[in-house]
């Protein structure tokens, strides 16, 4: 189901008279009464309209806002009973906070029936207060309405976004509002893989289970906010190993569903960019950009345009993830996982020239075909065979030499196709993202090599170059600002989820 | 009231009250669409009860025996919706929700993949209605049963491809009342993960 606002027409008017019966009853609106509204200069009157069914409303609402007056008063909101506990009503007095903003009001007013505690319960998350108290208001059940009232100018604007990542070894929980970073807590089970040289899905996927509940009360204590005053939940959706974010993906619907929030199910790569907007030096991500993105499970370079509408998928690893291959080498030279920082510590003052190990991927009738794409497998195996050469002559393997030139040819043949990407597509700019930019050499060179090719180049903090929920909380904080709808309830979990595909 | 969830074998969500009984149940049988469905499932079962999230006194999960990948979805989503609403989760053996309400000796018998079943034996039911399990959860090659299973014979055999949650939740609140201990809060894997330590590198050349 997904649900659409748009502005309510004269057109719409039996619809929404006939959920304004069912919903209210004794105490609807009479069809006249709604006509005068929907045509008034002063109403701002939206109806939900479901894809699927676009016969039928799945809710509407209406504000009163007077331009120049400087007050709002929201006069009615319901929502279909098929449609509710999917965030509906909140998004649409979000809308219409946002219209009485446009219209000038500095404060908001609505009454509420005081036997209605699901509707007082949103109001007070949107930070409404009551004011006043209208005894016998509602006839003829002679129900109190409470008056409340929300100061537009108290509340931050910006979407507070809680953002689950669960599509490799780390249980990630971030809470942003809007660009602003408030939490990101990070449970690693690496140490749990150490021991099999690599990630094992079903190892990681068990420790996710065990550190969601406390990652979220960690997070919800770091932001210093509760879970009443979230806008929305966001959960990776894919790529990644695919029981570990199923334990993401059902820990987010269950929590949003609790919560009666939205929920954003999101693309982890496209997250790698995101988590550009969370820097905290003041610049922004300037777009288009290219992005490379390097970890243990991708090595990806996309073209970005567009945050939330427009990423594009210019190349891929055919084989083993550049992170990969630092593990398999490392256990090559008997370095431990996770091979990245161990062979950047033994490869300080090795000769990065010393062997020429093969570039993958880089012969012209390769570039033909795999222009931006990467392989690592016969890297990996060069090395393997040289190191073998070595040690059956009977020879010493000059350990700092072979992990100096093997992270050469990785960090070589990366930068040398990502900056081809700028090149061709004319973009000056390069963003890095994922864990294998925490490897001092990539970062060292691509600054060598955009700074010679006149390309800007950008690298998130550390700690959100690696997994992280906070990236998954500010791409989805990008989508609600932008006004996405939220993902239907019923997506899974999918390990090859393309780049191009932003939300689920 | 519980909200009660299973996934130990496919998905199964329902609400339940001690008096009132079963208020609404879901489930959905296909044994590889736990994360897909699961949502829908909670919904859905919210909405036909008309119960409201803060009405609800827990949530009671299914914590297996039962194939890893969907176990966890229940399990987390349990957690999760019990953490979003702030309250208990209740764990329940998803085994004991299969032989709830059977008064004959009983062998449940579940689909463990790989070749093996998950099996679990049950003497009747208490006075307070809850069922009285004498051995397992456990492991084994279905050719072994016999073997394996103490009694083996004594019990009548019921292969159970479906859990319900309504169960769960019934057996959940008996628990409640009558200040039974609950299930463990670790899921009933019953394997460890099929992975051993690397031998070394292999030789390429």
């Amino acid at each position: 189901m997904a649900v659409l606002l748009r502005l309510a027409t004269l057109a719409d008017l039996d619809a929404i008279m006939a959920l304004e019966t069912a919903t209210f009853g004794t105490d609807a609106w009479s069809t006249r009464l709604m006509r005068g509204e929907l045509r008034g200069e002063h109403g701002h009157y939206l109806v939900a309209v479901d894809e699927d069914a676009p016969g039928e409303l799945a809710g509407y609402a209406g504000l009163l806002a007077p331009r120049g007056s400087g007050d709002g008063d929201i006069q009615t909101i319901a929502v279909a009973p098929s449609a509710r506990r999917r965030g509906l009503g909140r998004m649409l007095v979000l809308a219409l906070l946002d219209a009485a903003r446009d219209r000038g009001a500095t404060q908001v007013f609505l009454e509420v029936r005081a036997d209605n505690p699901n509707a007082r319960a949103l109001y007070d998350s949107l930070g409404f207060e009551e004011i006043a108290v209208r005894p016998n208001y509602y006839q003829p059940d002679g129900v109190d309405a409470q008056v409340m009232r929300l100061s537009l100018g108290e509340r931050a604007s910006a979407p507070l976004v809680l953002g689950i990542e669960t599509s490799c070894d780390e249980t990630g929980i971030g809470i942003v509002r809007g660009t602003t970073l408030l939490a990101n807590v990070i449970s690693s089970s690496m140490e749990e893989h150490a021991r099999y040289g690599g990630v094992v899905p079903e190892v990681a996927a068990r420790a996710h289970l065990e550190a969601l509940t406390p990652a979220l009360t960690a997070a919800l204590a770091e932001a210093g906010v509760t879970l009443d005053e979230l806008d929305a939940i966001a959960v990776t959706a894919g790529p990644g190993l695919s029981g570990a974010l199923m334990v993401g993906v059902g820990a987010a619907k269950a929590l949003a569903i609790a919560l009666d929030k939205p929920i954003y199910a999101v693309n982890h790569l496209v997250g790698h960019v995101g988590a550009d907007v969370l820097r905290d030096d003041g610049t922004q991500i300037e777009l288009p950009t290219i992005a490379l993105l390097v970890s243990g499970g991708h090595t990806s370079v996309l073209l970005v345009r567009d945050l939330v509408s427009d990423v594009e998928l210019l190349g891929e690893t055919i084989d083993d993830a550049a992170g990969e291959a630092f593990d398999k080498v490392a256990r090559l030279l008997g370095l431990p996982y996770p091979g990245g920082p161990h062979i950047d510590r033994v490869a300080v003052g090795g000769d990065p020239k010393a062997i020429r190990f093969p570039r993958g991927l880089s012969l012209p009738k390769d570039l033909e075909k795999h222009r931006y794409d990467f392989s690592f497998s016969g890297l990996k195996t060069a090395v393997a065979r040289w190191v073998e050469q070595r040690r059956d002559a009977g020879d010493d393997v000059p350990i700092a030499d072979v992990a100096a030139s093997f992270r050469e040819a990785v960090v070589d043949i990366l930068l040398t196709k990502a900056i081809a990407a700028c090149r061709d597509h004319d973009i000056p700019r390069l963003l890095l993202g994922g864990g294998v930019v925490a490897n001092a050499r990539v970062r060292e060179l691509a600054a060598e090599r955009t700074a010679a090719a006149g390309i800007e180049l950008r690298v998130p903090p550390l700690s959100l170059c690696t997994d992280n929920g906070a990236m998954i909380a500010a791409l989805g904080a990008q989508l609600v600002m932008a006004g996405k709808s939220p993902s239907d309830l019923h997506f899974g979990a999918d390990s090859t989820l393309p780049a191009t595909i932003i939300q689920v | 009231m519980l909200l009660a969830i299973d996934t130990s074998a496919g998905t199964s969500v329902a609400v339940v009250d001690r008096d009132a009984g079963i208020l609404a149940e879901h489930s959905e049988a296909d044994t590889r669409r736990h994360a897909e469905v699961i949502g829908d499932l909670i919904q859905a079962a919210l909405r036909d009860s008309g119960v409201a999230v803060t009405d609800l006194s827990g949530v009671a999960v299914g914590m297996g025996p039962g194939p890893f990948t969907g176990l966890r979805v229940g399990i987390a989503a349990a957690r999760a919706f019990a953490f979003g609403a702030g309250k208990p989760v209740v764990p329940v053996v998803s085994h004991d929700a299969i032989a709830f309400g059977a008064t004959e000796p009983l062998l449940v018998v579940t689909d463990a993949r790989r070749r093996e079943v998950y099996w679990s034996t049950y003497s009747g039911t208490d006075g307070v209605g809850l069922p009285v399990r004498v051995a397992g959860p456990g492991l084994v090659q279905p050719a072994a049963l016999a073997e394996v299973v103490p009694g083996f014979a004594g019990y009548r055999r019921l292969d159970a491809a479906t859990v319900s949650a309504a169960s769960i939740g019934l057996v959940a609140e008996l628990l409640y009342l009558h200040n039974r201990p609950f299930a463990g809060d670790q899921a009933l894997y019953l394997r460890s993960p099929d992975v051993t330590p690397s031998a070394g590198p292999k030789r390429v050349s």
